[in-house]
């Protein structure tokens, strides 16, 4: 009886646990699905003038589902403060004036099922624009001064309109000298909207001035003498880059910067010292620079490419690569051009000229690594094209290729892998080419990619003609053409997705 | 039923003993005085100890300044009163130092020109008291040392023994100002001395003094500006004098971080 009992007494045990209650949470029903339709990845709207006017299509696998919904809107590329979302709607139908300033901001739609409590959020990116934050930007002088024109381009990238003196009109003032170039950086530091905040800005440079301007306004952030905690006593700028985590302004030959990791106010430090002797230094007006390296650039003083970081007060020395061509330093060459051959890509193309014997010169492709610089070079023949160049433009990140200007009117390409030299265009008698760039974007509904010839006239016009290309080849005629008055020396697509690392900056 | 009563009993007891009086210790030992840190800074332990020592010098000043005042905070333990109460602050000679003298170095706590200022105001816990220095020839060759100590009377015992003293050092010559502290020596400025002091002055043609260094400490840029801009300038200084690099009061070459 004994035994009976502890065996019942254990089946007990045993079957107490398994009376427990389920307490899992699973659910075998087929997930639920919300679909939202009629919201776009991105929309282009001007500040103060457009709205934001949707009313997206909601739908679920839920017989029963029962909306709320919500409307938010925060900014990108924000540093120094956390991005904050406002909600702006909390209805289906969203009626919203956009008062943001220009830049790239995200609109998120939730919609929330309160019968399941499933929430389905979709965003898209609203780029606030102004007038000024679309087109072409010219920088054109008049051999004295120097201006910017504005092509708009509302509905595509070919213009429909143009803003003669863009820069001058709005900031009362033009640029002293001939132009030299222009170079954009999304995360520049100025108080433009009351606090320090990463600003779109444009750095623009002449022969002697220089101005960072605010491109939703293109008013003047920075005039040369404020760009700089002790303002050069020589105002001779070369040129002004966006590098890895850092701005540069070379003037008159010397090296300043900015590191952008770190807490600043959009001023350029200190001159950096070539070496710990603070040995003489000039550096080229061609550099290679990347969003992801350290740029690199050419010493002239010393015959040495040489690299730089914006945190430091000293420029740094470059390793040869085992097996370069010719080493990155002391090697008695004169720089004809330097220039970025990749996007993605970390490469380059040089064109130098020996110092002790100027008829010789060399093109080297250029592996820029600071530990490892490897130089690949060919001897130019005094018979080829390139040997009597004046002005160059690498084909960046296409095919390999280099665009060159010979004679003053003709431009011819170079295949750099088998030296094969053409003819790619003529300018019309009485023109000639002062300009010559490959530039590209892919930017939806805006992509383009055109090598740029400009030209100036004898009557002091510019045409500016951008020319698809095949297999490196340009078209025969222009896709794009921009006129005015002047003479050109760079031409800038600005969107308002435009980033610091759209183009590869290059002289 | 006996049992359950029984438990009830014993949790009530037990209970009951949680119901006691939170008896909070009040303050009930008089009035002291000491000195502390500024008032936003009272309840920040780590600047319990924070002003003890001050330096200052004239060096910045105009030579038609002849006096300057340096304040210290000074708190009345104990509570409020509703009348102002006087307290008495005495000279502690400073061992191997040279001691500023009263009445030529430093206006004596005792005389009419500022007696009345070591006062607790009635309804008031601190007040920041003013220490008037003199400027006078010595002090350009000479750096002196003021140290300030706490008297009991009858209106304050002496409070916590670690605030019942602060001292001023100072001179007409160039010290090292109160913000070049150990965080500036490690990472920008380096070791004090007279003659880096001087070449900064001179280098960068501004002030190098508390007020000019916190405001660097605010503004990184600024400060990386400055610190490149030191080492470059003591760089160019070395190479148009190669034979003889720029070395300190003590003959040790002046270097930066």
């Amino acid at each position: 009886m004994k035994k009976y009992n502890i065996f019942i007494v254990i089946c007990f045990a045993t079957l107490l646990h398994s009376c427990f209650d389920d307490g899992n949470n699973f659910n075998y029903q087929t997930p639920e699905v919300i679909t939202v339709t009629g919201l776009n990845a991105s929309y282009d709207k001007i500040s103060q003038s457009d709205s934001l006017n949707f009313k997206p299509t909601v739908r679920s696998t839920d017989p029963k589902a029962d909306f709320e919904y919500f409307w938010g809107i925060y900014e990108t590329n924000v540093q120094g403060y956390p991005p904050k979302l406002d909600t702006i709607s909390k209805s289906l139908t969203i009626k919203y004036r956009i008062i943001q300033p220009a830049k790239a901001w995200i609109l998120e739609f939730a919609a929330k099922n309160k019968h399941t409590g499933y929430t389905k959020i979709i965003t898209s990116t609203i780029n606030v624009g102004t007038q000024f934050t679309r087109g072409w930007y010219v920088l054109k002088d008049n051999g004295n001064q120097s201006d910017l024109d504005l092509f708009l381009t509302p509905t595509t990238i070919v213009p429909t309109s143009s803003i003669e003196n863009v820069y001058s009109l709005v900031n009362g003032k033009k640029l002293e000298g001939k132009g030299l170039g222009m170079n954009f950086e999304s995360t520049y530091k100025s108080m433009v909207t009351g606090t320090n905040a990463n600003t779109r800005a444009m750095f623009i440079f002449t022969e002697k001035d220089a101005s960072i301007i605010n491109t939703n306004t293109v008013k003047e952030i920075r005039p040369f003498n404020t760009c700089f905690y002790i303002s050069p006593t020589v105002k001779a700028p070369n040129f002004m880059i966006v590098g890895s985590s850092s701005d540069y302004f070379v003037n008159n030959g010397i090296l300043y910067s900015i590191y952008t990791m770190s807490s600043n106010f959009g001023v350029f430090g200190n001159a950096q010292m070539r070496d710990a002797i603070n040995s003489p230094y000039r550096l080229s007006k061609y550099y290679l620079t990347h969003t992801n390296n350290n740029p690199v650039f050419f010493d002239e003083t010393s015959s040495s490419f040489v690299s730089a970081s914006g945190s430091s007060n000293m420029l740094n020395p470059i390793t040869d690569a085992t097996g370069t061509a010719m080493s990155a330093n002391k090697n008695n060459k004169t720089l004809l051009y330097l220039g970025p051959k990749g996007i993605t890509t970390f490469e380059g193309v040089a064109v130098l000229q020996d110092k002790t014997n100027p008829a010789l010169k060399i093109l080297s492709v250029i592996t820029p690594s600071t530990t490892a610089f490897k130089m690949v070079n060919d001897t130019l023949l005094n018979t080829s094209k390139l040997y009597n160049a004046v002005n160059y433009s690498a084909n960046v990140g296409d095919e390999s290729m280099l665009y060159f200007v010979v004679g003053g009117n003709q431009v011819w390409s170079r295949n750099l892998v088998n030296k094969f030299e053409q003819l790619q265009f003529t300018a019309p008698a009485g023109e000639t080419i002062s300009f010559i760039r490959h530039r590209k974007s892919t930017e939806t509904g805006y992509a383009f990619n055109y090598v740029m010839i400009g030209t100036t006239t004898g009557s002091g016009t510019y045409n500016v003609r951008m020319f698809t290309k095949t297999a490196g080849n340009l078209a025969t005629t222009p896709s794009v053409t921009l006129t005015g008055s002047g003479n050109v020396t760079d031409v800038f697509y600005l969107s308002p997705s435009t980033s610091y690392g759209t183009y590869p900056n290059a002289y | 039923m006996k049992k359950i009563i029984s438990i009830i009993v014993i949790a009530i007891v037990f209970l009951s003993t949680a119901c006691d009086d939170n008896n909070f210790k009040i303050y009930t030992d008089g009035a002291n005085i000491q000195f502390g840190p500024e008032e936003t800074r009272i309840y920040a332990t780590t600047y319990n100890l924070a002003d003890t020592t001050k330096a200052y010098t004239f060096y910045y000043k105009p030579t038609t300044v002849t006096q300057d005042t340096v304040f210290f905070d000074i708190y009345a333990i104990g509570g409020i009163t509703d009348k102002d109460r006087g307290f008495v602050l005495k000279q502690d000679s400073v061992a191997g130092a040279t001691n500023a003298v009263a009445g030529i170095d430093y206006i004596a706590f005792d005389d009419s020109r500022v007696k009345n200022n070591y006062v607790i105001k009635a309804g008031k816990v601190h007040t920041r008291i003013p220490v008037i220095l003199l400027r006078n020839a010595k002090l350009k060759t000479n750096t002196l040392a003021l140290k300030i100590s706490t008297v009991a009377n009858e209106n304050f015992r002496l409070g916590e023994k670690t605030n019942l003293w602060r001292k001023i050092i100072f001179t007409d010559k160039l010290s090292q100002p109160n913000q070049w502290d150990a965080n500036m020596i490690k990472y920008y400025l380096g070791n004090y001395s007279i003659a880096k002091h001087a070449f900064m002055i001179q280098a960068s043609g501004d002030r190098w003094d508390d007020d000019f260094i916190a405001n660097l400490k605010a503004d990184y840029s600024l400060l990386s500006f400055y610190t490149s801009f030191l080492k470059t300038s003591l760089i160019n200084y070395n190479n148009a004098h190669p034979t003889s690099p720029l070395k300190d009061e003590s003959g040790v070459l002046v270097t930066f971080p």
